[in-house]
């Protein structure tokens, strides 16, 4: 077990070091020039050649890349995530304001993608074709098809026109004002959760049915056990690993779809700050947030491996 | 995209007039029990094909001009006159949804064509040789897939400044790990088997082992992870469009029409959020169930192969 986390450790460095040579290369050595991403082309032209040099020396855009590279690590290694053209708050201070908010969204659509499509998935593999098959099944499929950000902006609507309800467009922390902090937070993670159970649903179905054929199922129903405790706790268990694995692949869809999904619900996260910074053309605070999202992914990955190498000892002795 | 597609899709050699009459009727055939075993596929495929259609004769089928503001009519809800009603400058909003339908296949059927297509060859390439350049292609494909792909295609998208084929390049390149999986998977199974021995054992250079005798096993893969990926592409179109990175503002797609929808006042006139949306959702719901029956056909055994790879 230990040699298989620190081989997962080390894979998951590298691919820090690589997601991170990636993310600069996109969002620097790409064609465009930094400063026209900041001023606009207009207000390029308008800048005189001296001005332009200086705001480069200024940003530290006129040193080699790869200095740049380091120096740009340099900052990440020690907590400066430098700050926005546009604001007085660091890039720092507002990861650690709005990052919770988004964090809370992710876990609350995580548990509620489980509670919601893992008993779709029973139901649907106890009776393979059956009506509530066929209905869950294509339920599962339409919520594939429906982009989470529109559904957002329905249920946004539809609160205001049935119920005259418009949530509250700050974000109050949970520990000081919880049912204000669960109104801003219920909204996205009900449809990031719904998204993410279709996933699972369909995933869990096929894994189920897979299990059920299995022999040791057979043993178990041969020697008495009713159907229900078969699957609850022969089957379950095991069809739902892959379940598992494919929770942590569904996190990118999570942590990428909070960005429109939060601008759909005007909700105060990171993802909106993700958006401003996109609109405005704010290229060092989308590079740090790029790479802070994509390092969270890697990092959740990595934990969500080492729960499957826990629970299933045929990768752990690999 | 008919059901013939898939059957087509095989490079057609110098066969005689034999072989020929016989694809002919496996053409039939294959779409006879493509409607027969897959009903609802079939169906959807129909509205796949309607969807296309719809974007090509655009300019026939609007009732009025997509970009052209009509100040008697501003934020009009649906009517007579009107179907879907207007926007905040007067603009149809009918008008614009099969106006969108454009951008959106033109930029999902670019991204799958260079993406997934480009993966597919890197993963066929990969798998085939294996030893280093396999491990450096599949450490590359890893850093890929470390990104969320909206945000990956959103800081590209922001890097390479907007337009067409901005995005385009955006999408496909999140498309490429995809690809490169799923097609290195089958390419290593296929790798070992006799007939390819037997090819190799008599002489036939990598290349001519590739082309001939691995890539047209492929082709179904590749077709059920494309069809797929249209609407995986299609819904990160949107998002691109609903934040800003997409296709710029004139050009009416459906993600920027939702994005527009937000500056119509404080609260969004319900016909100018339902239309666009509604468009996208039964859109990527076409390909998305013509994807599972064409995969049902071609190869059942893959069912959990491309499903999970999204």
């Amino acid at each position: 077990m230990y040699s298989y986390i620190i081989r997962r450790l080390v894979f998951g460095a590298l691919t820090v070091v690589g997601v991170s040579i990636i993310v600069f290369m996109v969002l620097r050595i790409l064609p465009g020039d930094p400063l026209v991403a900041i001023f606009g082309p207009e207000g390029f032209t308008k800048l005189s050649e001296a001005e332009r040099a200086r705001y480069m020396a200024e940003l530290g855009l006129s040193d080699p890349l790869v200095m740049q590279y380091l120096a740009w690590v340099g900052d990440i290694a020690r907590g400066n995530f430098g700050r926005s053209f546009f604001r007085a708050e660091s890039v720092g201070e507002m990861i650690l304001r709005r990052g919770p908010l988004t964090a809370e969204i992710a876990i609350l659509s995580v548990i509620l993608s489980w509670l919601v499509g893992i008993p779709v998935a029973i139901v649907s593999a106890l009776r393979p074709n059956s009506l509530g098959d066929n209905v869950s099944r294509f339920l599962s499929i339409l919520f594939l098809a429906i982009p989470g950000f529109w559904l957002g902006m329905l249920i946004v609507l539809a609160a205001l026109f049935l119920f005259g309800y418009r949530a509250p467009l700050t974000g109050p922390s949970l520990l000081t004002d919880p049912w204000g902090n669960l109104q801003v937070v219920i909204g996205p993670a009900v449809v990031l959760g719904l998204g993410q159970a279709a996933y699972i649903a369909r995933m869990a179905r096929s894994s189920l049915l897979e299990v059920i054929r299995e022999d040791y199922v057979r043993t178990a129903r041969a020697k008495g056990l009713s159907r229900r405790p078969v699957i609850t706790f022969h089957a379950l268990p095991n069809a739902l690993l892959p379940v598992v694995t494919l929770s942590g692949v569904l996190l990118g869809f999570v942590l990428a779809g909070s960005i429109p999904v939060e601008r759909a619900f005007g909700t105060p996260g990171l993802g909106y700050a993700m958006f401003t910074a996109v609109s405005e053309r704010d290229v060092f605070v989308m590079q740090n947030l790029v790479f802070l999202y994509s390092v969270v992914f890697v990092l959740l990955n990595i934990l969500v491996d080492l729960t499957i190498a826990w629970l299933d000892p045929r990768i752990r002795y690999r | 995209m008919t059901a013939t597609e898939p059957e087509a899709a095989y490079p057609i050699s110098q066969a005689g007039r034999a072989a020929e009459r016989s694809r002919l009727r496996r053409v039939r055939g294959g779409l006879g029990t493509f409607i027969r075993r897959s009903p609802l596929s079939a169906f959807w495929g129909c509205i796949a094909a309607a969807i296309i259609v719809m974007a090509i004769a655009a300019p026939a089928l609007v009732p009025y001009e997509p970009l052209k503001s009509d100040f008697r009519a501003m934020t009009k809800p649906p009517s007579e006159r009107h179907y879907f009603g207007t926007d905040q400058i007067g603009r149809d909003v009918l008008s614009r949804v099969i106006y969108g339908s454009r951008a959106s296949l033109t930029v999902a059927l670019g991204a799958v064509l260079f993406g997934t297509t480009l993966g597919a060859l890197w993963g066929l390439a990969s798998g085939y040789f294996g030893g280093r350049f396999d491990i450096t292609s599949q450490r590359v494909i890893e850093f890929l897939q470390s990104f969320p792909d909206l945000i990956l295609a959103m800081a590209i998208a922001m890097a390479l400044g907007t337009g067409f084929g901005t995005v385009i390049v955006a999408i496909a390149i999140t498309r490429i790990p995809f690809g490169g999986r799923v097609i290195r998977a089958v390419v290593l199974s296929l790798k070992e088997m006799s007939f390819v021995e037997a090819a190799r054992g008599l002489g036939a250079s990598h290349l001519r082992i590739m082309a001939r005798h691995i890539l047209p096993q492929c082709v179904a893969p590749y077709l059920i992870l494309a069809t797929t990926h249209l609407g995986v592409a299609i819904i990160i179109e949107a998002a691109l469009g609903f934040l800003g990175v997409g296709i710029p503002p004139p050009t009416p797609t459906w993600g920027n029409m939702l994005a527009d929808s937000l500056n119509a006042g404080l609260v969004p006139p319900w016909w100018l959020v339902l239309f666009p949306g509604l468009a996208i959702t039964i859109t990527v719901l076409a390909f998305n169930l013509l994807g599972d029956g064409i995969r049902d056909i071609l190869d059942p055994r893959l069912r959990g192969v491309v499903t999970t790879q999204r």
